[in-house]
């Protein structure tokens, strides 16, 4: 197996940990489907920064900073109109353990320069993006 | 038509669909195999025309006819939208009142926003270098205005955004678009010519007439999905309707508690 | 390998398509709505296409929600749209 698809298959991991995203999102509970949709961004950022390095194109890394740029965006447009911003430990763990462990591999492997301060950028926005997109108690104090 | 009728109408309708698909399918190429000789050219005439991002050639350069015909869909579908959503004359209009949002969601919503707004930025100047473009970095930076509002409340998004710029904006990209084209005839070439020196290829100024016509894109699509947002935040934030039961709809439920109850009711 | 993720990739698009024609609440189906629009933007991705992924991804993220949201708050508050008179609300049922 080459390194390439190493790396893509490593981006099997979080692609197929949407299937039972989707399923939450489509059969939950309110709660349920906001923290669905907020994983969803989080997990296909992870997969687009490791397809783009399976693929061995920098470039597509624009896609994975826009994602974690509109990902938060979309969640806290669909609190706002749902009233629930659920506190969810699965999305603030799945970030602090998957984002580290996806994106300084990357960052070893892209050695320093402008893509590495990139990648280490895009990890930055993902990691605060859940967090504060799955803080304990933001529920309250949420009103549209 | 009853339910049956319909049903039979829907299963043959889906199988001749279905047997004319598969017929096609089995026409087609084999999957991601020999390249095509249309990408060969294509890709042949973007470097020679120094854009590093062959899309961007195909979008701005070689098809930029095209994609005048696309700017312009999405320039009369937001003036239709204006036109629909007007305020009518027995609507009146009332202030957004002022919402409570949690403090760490808007202090990252504002710190997100200038991000946001750089990012757009970035995609829509880097798009004859790297993926993206006029569209796709215009829709983020407009996205990036309405953080506002996830930060704060309609009100104060209304106060930095003076809609009237944001209208005459989407019209001057389109007419940038036009204007580029004609120019091209006043040098003495066709229309949307790429007549500009083509610059050093993979550098911001490259491409040639590519560059500008993707930053005109990029005008006219932040601005017109500005005036978009702004149409339906206004039906749905501050325009009433004669009748509409009192106040604003925030009465209508409990802050955060049964928000669910309310939705699953519907 | 990249076949398998094309694979999976198309798998999770057609559940996710079949998932918002399923679900009649519209506040649901544009939950859904944004999966689908980024298990596309991860199909087109892998099928090297990603001017394609980031036009479906700025679109489908935040500006399609807020827009049906927008739409769905606007006409629940129209009068008579509890009892399904109005056309626009009657199909929530």
């Amino acid at each position: 197996m080459s390194t390439s698809d190493g790396w893509l298959a490593a981006a099997l991991v979080p692609l197929l940990a949407l299937v039972p995203v989707l399923w939450r999102i489509a059969y939950g509970s309110p709660g349920d489907r906001l923290i669905g949709q907020n994983l969803t961004s989080l997990l296909a950022g992870l997969v687009l920064l490791l397809a783009a390095q399976g693929f061995h194109r920098t470039s597509y890394n624009d896609v994975a900073l826009v994602v974690s740029v509109l990902g938060p965006t979309g969640t806290l447009i669909y609190a706002r109109f749902l009233d629930v911003l659920p506190d969810s430990r699965l999305v603030r763990w799945t970030a602090l353990v998957g984002v580290p462990a996806t994106v300084l591999p990357l960052c070893v492997a892209t050695g320093p320069g402008r893509a590495m301060a990139k990648l280490l950028l895009i990890g930055v926005l993902l990691i605060a993006g859940s967090v504060v997109t799955s803080g304990r108690g933001a529920r309250e104090g949420v009103t549209a | 038509m009853s339910p049956r009728v319909r049903l039979w109408v829907f299963l043959v309708g889906a199988a001749g669909f279905a047997a004319l698909f598969a017929a096609a399918c089995l026409d087609l190429p084999a999957f991601g195999t020999v390249p095509h000789p249309y990408g060969v050219r294509a890709v042949h005439a973007a470097l020679s025309h120094h854009t590093a991002n062959v899309i961007a050639s195909v979008n701005f350069d070689l098809r930029a006819f095209d994609t005048l015909g696309e700017e312009s869909i999405l320039f009369s579908a937001v003036i239709g939208t204006v036109v629909l959503l007007r305020q009518a004359r027995d609507e009146h209009r009332k202030d957004p009142e002022p919402a409570t949002v949690h403090p760490p969601v808007r202090r990252f919503a504002l710190l997100t926003l200038p991000f946001a707004l750089l990012v757009g930025l970035y995609v829509i100047a880097h798009g004859q270098i790297s993926p993206g473009g006029g569209f796709q970095g215009g829709v983020v930076a407009a996205t990036a205005l309405h953080l506002l509002y996830i930060a704060a409340d309609y009100r104060a998004l209304e106060r930095v955004r003076p809609l009237t710029l944001y209208e005459i904006g989407e019209a001057a990209g389109e007419a940038a678009y036009v204007i580029t084209g004609l120019a091209a005839v006043l040098a003495g070439s066709a229309f949307l010519a790429n007549v500009l020196p083509f610059g050093t290829l993979a550098t911001l100024s490259s491409g040639g007439t590519a560059m500008v016509l993707n930053a005109a894109v990029g005008l006219e699509v932040t601005s017109g999905i500005v005036v978009l947002l702004a149409r339906f935040l206004d039906q749905a934030v501050e325009i009433e309707e004669p009748g509409e039961g009192g106040g604003s709809p925030r009465d209508t439920r409990d802050s955060g508690g049964n928000g669910d109850d309310e939705r699953e009711r519907a | 390998m990249t076949d398998v993720l094309i694979v999976v990739a198309l798998l999770l698009v057609a559940g996710a398509a079949t998932a918002a024609v399923l679900n009649r609440d519209p506040m649901r189906q544009a939950l859904v709505l944004s999966f689908l629009g980024l298990a596309l933007a991860l199909l087109f991705t892998f099928l090297q296409a990603p001017d394609v992924a980031l036009s479906q991804l700025a679109v489908g993220s935040a500006v399609t929600p807020l827009m049906i949201l927008l739409t769905v708050r606007k006409v629940r508050r129209r009068p008579g749209s509890g009892d399904g008179v109005d056309k626009p609300a009657g199909r929530e049922r």
